[in-house]
């Protein structure tokens, strides 16, 4: 149990397609007693397509949501990757450029707040908490499932603006999955793109992009992959068996979030975190390493 | 009464451009005891000088005051031509309007007020300046150099074939440097070893050189023309007076699997070792953290061969001092490494390429040591994991150069070149093979360099794309290089057999804690600085200490051997005196009223405080007060500024004139 409060902006991603990953993410911080407070009338982030057409726009849009979490106290919580590099981006951009500040505040009509800490979850989760309250607190332990990390290129890139972890090494989310009990491999493509947005516009670039990633994980000898991005996790898990069809191959692999891997080690039930969603059904995998019941 | 001349510099434009140097002049000429006030375009050139010589002839000047740039930069010139003109050269101040004014200042109104201020303050000063009469010391003309690569061997002959001794000290159990482990050179291709070893021999041989390998610099007393060097000899095991340099105590050691560091590590040695077979000193030394004689105090197998009996396993470390008059620091640099780096570092490694972690991914001097014909694979180009003969090899420079985001932003200057060297050695040694070249750009000014890079594309069928590394992965026993070509502008992904990367240059370890030894300044980088970037390039700010070679910044062979020898002729022009003119801003003290306190010695850097007995004419001991040993202090201050009872004065800068200056504000 913690005292830890914060103040949560989930993003659009997790009120739409990643549901599972804000539901999962509610329920570990419920068990781990993390309070998280949703930021009232939070507005989306802009994402990939605003910062590619108007900075302005990109940077009022997380500059509002800057100013909506005034209300609430607290460090702001965000679980996805995106939703994470536009906020630090906006910071870090206002931060030194006096001349944006200033067009920021005329285009939001208030002050810009850069001052409140901006966490990603895998933080919250292995350095606010910390790892060895975190490793005290599994209750399944998930020994035997081996676990390729995927960050893809958004969590901790360019050198200076998220400062999640090293940016071309980083270990954070294996430190986290070691800690409840699952085995990570070294792998060739865990920072590579998954060809994200492209998903819709084109999809060859997606499928050759996340086919590289899903052969490499398999490789490597991964059972599934563990991601903290809706966005990579849409290409990696939904388009999975049209790239398995493509590419004549057969990964199988499912891809959990954070979250719904480190729900499982706390005991939370599988229903509450949204294992249904995926794609790739984890049924057998989890069935097989014990994880959940099962005929 | 003074009758002070006042001198105004345009400095070309870099001074009238923003000060209105005639209305400067106009000004001072109405100042209490200004008898004479002009400018000129250049005052320091021939025509400028001349104008102050005749100035203070033709209107019979008693001081002189040159507005114009940083005393450091004409200070000298301007007290020599004073002193030319029959005035004692201290009777002369600069006032600096360029530096302290016109290059920080744009508005031309302010700026040309501020002058004036500042050339009236030190008319005030050089009112009350004293007649100084010059400092003489002897000089002890033997010279330090610190480091056995190739600069300071260069150095060292210099000097003592001038008929100077020489210490050379180096850390080592050889001499040679990284320029030893080199294989072929550019851009002539002639072997390192060739031109290389004949000089450490003409260094051990040479009759006024003494050689301390294997030792470090301890400490460093005194200054220029006197100084005392402390030198750690570390123990090594070995009699250098006994050993004949057999070898039978290299064959006969049983511990044979020390990754060899001479070799980057690819080749083995034994725990008794000479670095390479031509090392100067021919004389082993015992790595006794790999010594199973050490460990367990069991074998001894060296002794029992050795017919001279040269090994000692009870050697210890000792300290020697050498009197030397000037010291050469030649430390060298080190390569940067992609591994992780320590907390706190501001230097990053490279996770995208493995941090290290794949054999044969490997730097620019291991290639050296695989090209090299005295080296782990006997000159053939064979890859660390497997020792097969890599058939595609991609080489990436600038990694850590320029890269500001890896905390390094300077060109490390000899890498363009010893890539297209290393290409050529690659082709001529493997005929089938293809040699790849990521660059950003081919910095190959240099005479003859240019023609030798378009020689490795042109001739050696290089291929050259330009465009950087993002990342390198092992895929089987390939290693993918992911990169691009921006004059394409396509990603490129090209399955390598090796991977040799131009690795940055940096200063060697601990050259920090050598400048501080030494008192000698270093940049953020941790090298050493020049006096003068352009016109005091060789010599520190510390007077007598010189620098040759890469500890300085990076540089290949032929700028460090101009260097070494630009530094030896420093040290020659040194000795051509047997007693060296200082300057004689000392402090002094003042005897009535010491008391004795000695918060000056506490504070003094440079150890020129010494306790002085005053006794009555019985030689009853009255009492002990301070002695500023003016040979020893550098005209600091700091005593001046500490002393409660303001019994120490420098010269020059005494309270009064500092008072003076300030009340003409």
């Amino acid at each position: 149990m913690s005292n830890l409060k914060y103040s949560y902006y989930p993003g659009c991603s997790l009120h739409a397609s990643a549901t599972e990953y804000d539901i999962s993410t509610r329920e570990v911080c419920t068990a781990l007693g993390i309070e998280l407070q949703e930021i009232p009338d939070w507005i989306c982030c802009g994402a990939t397509p605003a910062h590619n057409v108007d900075e302005l726009l990109s940077l009022s849009l997380s500059a509002k949501n800057l100013e909506l979490a005034e209300q609430v106290p607290g460090d702001m919580a965000v679980s996805c990757a995106s939703c994470f590099s536009r906020l630090k981006f906006t910071q870090h951009i206002l931060g030194k450029s006096e001349t944006k500040l200033k067009l920021v505040e005329k285009a939001i009509d208030g002050p810009v707040h850069l001052e409140r800490r901006v966490k990603h979850l895998l933080e919250i989760l292995a350095r606010d908490y910390g790892l060895d309250k975190l490793a005290a607190d599994v209750r399944k332990p998930l020994s035997d499932i081996t676990v390729a990390c995927y960050y893809g290129c958004l969590l901790t890139r360019p050198t200076d603006v998220p400062n999640l972890d090293c940016t071309e090494a980083p270990t954070i989310m294996e430190s986290i999955v070691e800690t409840v009990g699952g085995t990570t491999v070294p792998w060739t493509h865990r920072l590579e793109c998954c060809g994200a947005n492209f998903t819709l516009s084109r999809p060859p670039v997606v499928q050759q992009l996340s086919n590289a990633v899903l052969e490499s994980a398999k490789n490597a000898g991964a059972d599934c992959i563990v991601v903290a991005c809706p966005l990579c996790h849409g290409n990696l898990d939904i388009r999975q068996k049209e790239i398995e069809s493509i590419y004549g191959s057969s990964y199988g692999l499912p891809i959990f979030y954070i979250t719904q891997l480190v729900g499982l080690a706390l005991g939370i039930p599988p229903e509450r975190l949204g294992l249904d969603s995926l794609c790739v059904s984890p049924q057998n995998l989890l069935k097989e390493k014990k994880l959940i019941q099962g005929a | 009464m003074s009758r002070i001349g006042v001198f105004i510099c345009h400095c070309g434009e870099n001074i009238s451009r923003t000060v209105d140097v005639e209305r400067v002049a106009s000004q001072a000429s109405l100042m209490a005891g200004v008898a004479f006030s002009t400018d000129y375009k250049y005052m320091c050139s021939d025509p400028g000088q001349t104008l102050v010589k005749k100035a203070i002839a033709e209107h019979n000047l008693t001081h002189v005051v040159v507005a114009a740039c940083s005393p450091r930069m004409h200070e000298r010139t301007f007290r020599k031509a004073a002193e030319q003109a029959g005035l004692n050269p201290y009777l002369c101040e600069m006032a600096n309007i360029r530096e302290h004014c016109s290059w920080v200042h744009e508005n031309r109104e302010e700026a040309t007020q501020k002058a004036i201020e500042i050339v009236g303050m030190l008319i005030e000063r050089v009112k009350k300046n004293r007649i100084l009469p010059t400092i003489t010391v002897p000089v002890t003309k033997r010279a330090l150099v610190i480091g056995g690569g190739i600069a300071g061997i260069q150095a060292a002959l210099d000097v003592a074939d001038c008929g100077h001794q020489v210490v050379l000290v180096e850390r080592e159990p050889s001499i040679g440097g990284h320029m030893a482990q080199l294989s072929e050179t550019f851009p002539t291709l002639d072997c390192s070893q060739c031109i290389m070893t004949p000089k450490m021999v003409d260094l051990a041989n040479h009759p006024n050189i003494t050689l301390h390998t294997y030792s470090e610099i301890e400490q460093v007393d005194g200054y220029i023309g006197n100084f005392q060097v402390t030198i750690r000899k570390k123990a090594r095991s070995v009699d250098e007076h006994k050993c004949t340099g057999c070898g039978i105590c290299i064959t006969k050691c049983p511990q044979k699997k020390i990754p060899n560091i001479f070799d980057c590590n690819i080749g083995m040695r034994t725990a008794i070792y000479v670095p390479f077979p031509q090392a100067v000193p021919n004389v082993p030394v015992i790595d006794r953290e790999n010594c199973t004689m050490f460990k367990s105090g069991k074998c001894g197998v060296c002794q029992k061969v050795c017919g001279p009996g040269a090994i000692d396993f009870t050697q210890e470390d000792i300290l020697i001092t050498e009197p030397v008059g000037a010291i050469i620091v030649a430390t060298g640099f080190e390569l940067y490494t992609i591994t992780e780096k320590a907390k706190g570092s501001p230097i990053k490694g490279y996770g995208e390429f493995g941090h290290g972690k794949i054999p044969d991914v490997i730097d620019g001097m291991t290639f050296e040591r695989l090209a090299s014909a005295s080296g782990p694979t006997g000159g053939k180009i064979l890859r660390p994991s497997d020792g097969k003969e890599p058939k595609q090899v991609v080489f990436i420079q600038c990694v850590g150069s320029r890269s500001r985001e890896k905390g390094i932003s300077y060109c490390s200057k000899v890498c363009c070149m010893y890539t297209a060297k290393h290409t050529m050695l690659y082709h001529h040694k493997v005929h089938d093979g293809q040699a790849y070249v990521f660059f950003m750009d081919a910095r190959v000014p240099g005479k003859s360099y240019d023609e030798f890079w378009r020689r490795s594309i042109e001739e050696e069928e290089a291929v050259y794309i330009r465009g950087m590394v993002s990342r390198l992965y092992q895929k089987g026993d390939k290693i993918v290089v992911m990169g691009s070509d921006i004059a394409v502008g396509v990603q490129v992904e090209i399955e390598a057999d090796l991977v040799v990367l131009a690795t940055a240059v940096q200063p060697q370890k601990g050259a920090d804690l050598l400048a501080q030894k030494l008192g000698i300044s270093y940049d953020k980088y941790n090298f050493y600085s020049e006096a003068h970037a352009k016109l005091r390039p060789v010599e520190c700010a510390t007077a007598g200490i010189y620098l040759a070679g890469a500890c300085q910044g990076p540089k290949d062979i032929p700028d460090t051997v101009s260097q070494a020898s630009a530094a030896a002729a420093k040290v020659m022009a040194l000795f051509s005196k047997d007693r060296l003119e200082r300057e004689p801003i000392v402090a002094r003290v003042k005897e009535a009223t010491c008391v004795g306190c000695f918060a000056c010695k506490k504070v003094c850097a440079y150890g020129a405080v010494e306790e002085k007995e005053i006794r009555d004419r019985q030689g009853n001991l009255l009492k002990v007060i301070a002695y500023v040993n003016p040979g020893v202090c550098a005209g600091c201050g700091t005593c001046q500024a500490t002393c409660p009872s303001k019994s120490v004065e420098l010269d020059g800068y005494t309270d009064e004139q500092i008072v003076a200056m300030i009340e003409a504000l």
